[in-house]
């Protein structure tokens, strides 16, 4: 019989769900496999690859992580509430994982913003090199996380992020306006 | 979408291909794995091997033998591409979002040039972008500006009028009466002053004769104007009708997949607005494109043969009055849009909160959201203030500065005149003529945003209308009365080509038969279904029909004689009876009453206020689920189908509906072929057979009792669903 009809397998995992599960140098070891991912070894269990996500991406970039099995259902092995609980070493290869899913460049500079038929063409900097990219007018492209700190998605779907407007000069935030 | 880009020939070079070695993919690593933005950096699949190549160096090489499978996987905002070899996953590369859906290509491609096969995988969705010049697509296969397309799109334009020349030609004359009559107007003016009223004898005659002339002209120039806009709004409504319905009757004849790749949103837009724009552009721009265009030259040649020096003049700040309209016109839209963005806001929040009460209520945050709606709505009102006042101000200040050219010419025309060169009549003509100047220069200035909008839409429009129906008549179909028997041979099929949902399907189904379809979610029983619909055209092997391949029978034909009840079931707008008669409109209201009465829907139908007439759909009396089933079951009952299909028709609804429903449904499958898909596993008690459908393919075949003794994937299923329902009794 397959493992998802059985009943009471599937309690079990319910009520595992409820359990919140710390992870700590004491009780996870992290390593680095040789092909660039991340294993986890809990007590018994031995997870061969393991994905790291921000529970909130937007609020608390450094700890409150959910640590999940790499499979199709995801499910949270853990939670690492700070990188202090696992030790430098593991911290590292934790924001290495971090780094290679999550890809939002902070924009540093507004060169150019031209708007054209029902599109807006940006020319920036950012954290991660200068870039161009292009949003489409009048949809939900922008999206202002507080006042002053706002997501920008563009036709593709990557996502660029000013943390703080007015830390722009006076003339990027005019150029801006639009879609303030 | 490409999945092959370019390469230099430096790249070409580090790729070092071997003879016999094709290039079949290369797609951008455009991030590195810090996430820094870079060029020159790509992963490449040949028949043979897989590179990647990174800033100018090969970094990596693997054989395709010599790894099992490559996979790319989403991220948030880009990702990651890796391969499994010897059991080990190994990151080789990180893209960002643009590339995601073109690596997703890549397994598909490796797995089918592993297996020795040479064919491309070929992408059927569109780029974003225009490759060459950069600009955003607007939902079109090409650029409106690179592919050349966009004066061919002005012939299309052309086209569309075609059949409305006899139109067109009246309005052409009319736009020729309207460019005399601008130009003359101004020069009677002059005969007026200079021959009339400044001779030394009094000639009232003629004075008269000239206003009148005026005067006949000026109510000429109305009547022109008026009647071209009457003509060029009603050329442009033709125009549009003609298009609306074409796309209509295209996207009817297209398959569902490209209905579902687009939203219905998207659909309506180039059926509706995509067609509207095309029609404003005929009304608004069109009939005045050529008036103004013949006026501005006919214009600027009258100015320099009268006086060039004082023409130079007038040209002369012409720049300068393009600028300050479209700067002013660049500033109006940006207010505009801000204040359309803060409404947005506004009426976001009314929803929210209204659509919300019961929630805002029971957790008594009435103030809090009062505050604010207060808050958004004020900075509404003031954007809204802001602008009216910028209006009040500076548009009258505006309406000076482009005029300051004509201030010009009459102060140096003036003093010509004054010195004795030029006449009072010849400098009031000329005053016109630069008024003239003027306004035209701003109104063209606007007429390439107005067409390129006019040329987007008819591009819009034009990529649903070049598409290739994917279910057509084949040249040998022929109508058929189906039997009910049904064969699938060696029948494979996905949605995109690089996911196959059914592969290598093979089932043979008697006539009268009915087939329980049995599966997790997500393993193609629906796929199945759509294929027996012909909704779909499998992409190997085939499926025979009373032993003739289905796509040999004319659609039309074979629709006519299917009979299909959903778990949601869609009713139109409209009564009962004609949505009992949708299959067969020409059904008479005894056969009506009696697939109704078959239906078990009678009963409830004639209790309703309006019985058979009464009014359902949007707007309309809301039916409960069970009974919209009935209504539906009652419409299958009517045509008589021979191919019946129940798709979890008595999925979510209550004890008594479901045992009405399965009476129904049991005198509605007597004697023909049935598929029936069903989650709850005791529907499917009087299904003849049971399919199991479970990884892409059939896994077992077989009556209930074979298959419970077999004890398989479906002994699973039926154990685990009495277990739940043993438990939940024992929980209650």
């Amino acid at each position: 019989m397959k493992e998802e009809f059985q009943l009471s397998q599937m309690e079990q995992e319910t009520d595992e769900m409820l359990r919140i599960r710390y992870l700590n140098k004491d009780n996870a070891v992290f390593q680095k496999t040789p092909g660039g991912f991340l294993s986890l070894t809990v007590g018994e269990e031995v997870y061969p690859r393991v994905q790291v996500a921000r529970m909130f991406p937007f609020m608390y970039k450094e700890g409150l992580l959910s640590i999940r099995t790499a499979d199709e259902r995801s499910k949270e092995i853990g939670i690492v509430e700070k990188y202090e609980d696992v030790g430098a070493e593991t911290a590292d290869l934790l924001k290495e994982q971090l780094n290679l899913k999550y890809f939002t460049p902070v924009i540093t500079r507004i060169n150019h913003i031209k708007d054209e038929y029902g599109y807006a063409y940006f020319d920036v900097d950012t954290n991660h090199g200068p870039c161009k990219f292009t949003i489409q007018m009048g949809g939900n492209a922008v999206v202002h996380l507080s006042e002053t700190r706002i997501l920008i998605m563009d036709i593709d779907e990557n996502r660029f992020e000013i943390p703080d407007i007015m830390e722009l000069t006076a003339g990027e935030r005019k150029k801006l306006d639009l879609f303030l | 979408m490409i999945l092959k880009y370019d390469l230099t020939q430096d790249n070409l070079k580090l790729c070092g291909l071997q003879e016999g070695e094709e290039i079949y993919y290369c797609l951008p690593l455009d991030i590195d794995m810090k996430g820094d933005f870079r060029q020159n950096s790509y992963t490449i699949m040949t028949n043979r091997r897989l590179l990647i190549l990174e800033e100018g160096a090969l970094t990596r090489e693997y054989l395709l033998a010599d790894f099992e499978m490559i996979k790319s996987e989403p991220q948030i905002s880009c990702g990651i591409c890796y391969i499994v070899k010897d059991g080990q996953e190994i990151l080789v590369g990180r893209f960002s979002a643009k590339h995601l859906t073109r690596y997703s290509y890549l397994h598909r491609g490796m797995q089918i040039l592993k297996s020795g096969r040479t064919e491309h995988v070929i992408s059927r969705e569109y780029e974003h972008s225009c490759p060459k010049c950069g600009r955003a697509l607007p939902g079109t296969k090409e650029c409106p500006r690179c592919s050349g397309k966009r004066e061919g799109l002005l012939f299309t334009f052309l086209d569309m009028m075609k059949p409305h020349k006899k139109r067109l030609a009246v309005i052409l004359v009319l736009m020729l009466g309207a460019t005399v009559v601008t130009l003359a107007n101004p020069a009677i003016q002059k005969h007026l002053v200079d021959d009339v009223l400044l001779r030394e004898e009094k000639a009232y005659g003629a004075a008269i004769a000239c206003i009148l002339l005026m005067f006949a002209m000026s109510v000429g120039i109305v009547i022109i104007n008026a009647a071209k806009s009457y003509l060029c709004t009603r050329l442009g409504a033709y125009i549009s009708e003609d298009q609306r319905a074409k796309l209509f009757n295209k996207i009817q004849g297209l398959t569902i997949s490209f209905i579902n790749e687009r939203t219905p949103g998207e659909l309506m837009n180039r059926i509706i607005r995509d067609t509207a724009r095309v029609s404003e552009f005929v009304g608004n721009v069109f009939c005045n494109m050529f008036t103004v265009s013949i006026l501005f030259v006919c214009v600027c040649i009258y100015m320099l043969v009268l006086n060039w020096k004082l023409a130079i003049l007038a040209f002369a700040f012409a720049p300068l009055s393009v600028g300050i309209s479209m700067a002013w016109r660049k500033n109006i839209r940006k207010r505009f849009h801000l204040q359309g963005a803060k409404s947005d806001k506004v009426n976001g929040n009314l929803q929210d909160v209204i659509s919300g009460m019961a929630v805002v209520k029971s957790y008594g945050q009435e103030r809090r959201e009062a505050e604010h709606f207060d808050d958004t709505a004020e900075e509404f009102a003031r954007i809204q203030r802001n602008n009216e006042v910028f209006f009040a101000i500076f548009y009258p200040m505006l309406t000076f500065a482009m005029s300051v050219g004509t201030y010009l010419v009459t102060y140096y025309g003036g003093c010509q005149t004054l010195a004795g060169d030029m006449t009072p009549g010849e400098l009031m003509q000329y005053i016109n003529y630069t008024s003239l100047l003027y306004t035209y220069l701003g109104w063209m200035s606007n007429m390439p945003r107005m067409l390129m909008n006019m040329v987007t839409s008819l591009e819009r429009i034009g990529d649903v209308l070049n598409q290739e129906p994917g279910i057509y008549d084949h040249e040998d179909a022929v109508e058929h009365e189906i039997q009910g028997d049904i064969e699938f041979r060696n029948a494979s099929f996905g949605y995109k080509s690089y996911q196959p949902v059914l592969e290598n399907v093979n089932l043979k189904v008697k006539k009268g038969e009915m087939i329980g379809l049995v599966g997790a979610s997500g393993t193609g029983k629906s796929t199945l279904i759509n294929l027996i619909m012909h909704l779909y055209e499998v992409d190997d092997g085939e499926i025979l029909v009373d032993g003739i391949d289905i796509r040999k029978i004319k659609v039309e034909n074979y629709h006519s004689q299917i009979g299909v009840v959903l778990q949601e079931n869609f009713l139109f707008t409209g009564t009962i009876l004609n949505n009992i008669k949708f299959a067969k409109p020409d059904a008479t209201i005894e056969e009506v009453i009696h697939a109704a009465k078959m239906a078990n829907a009678h009963e409830f139908i004639c209790k309703l206020p309006d019985g058979y007439n009464t009014y359902v759909g949007e707007k309309g009396y809301t039916l409960s689920g069970g009974e919209r089933q009935r209504v539906a079951i009652a419409r299958a009952m009517l045509n008589n189908p021979r191919l019946l299909i129940l798709d979890e028709a008595t999925a979510s609804l209550d004890t008594e509906s479901e045992y009405l429903i399965q009476k129904a449904l049991g005198r509605l499958t007597e004697g023909k072929t049935t598929f029936a898909i069903a989650h709850r596993l005791s529907t499917l008690k009087d299904a003849d057979r049971v399919v199991v459908i479970d990884g892409h393919q059939i896994a077992e075949v077989g009556t209930h009792n074979e298959l419970m003794e077999k004890k398989g994937i479906y002994y699973g299923l039926v154990q685990a669903q009495l277990q739940t329902s043993m438990k939940a009794e024992a929980d209650a």
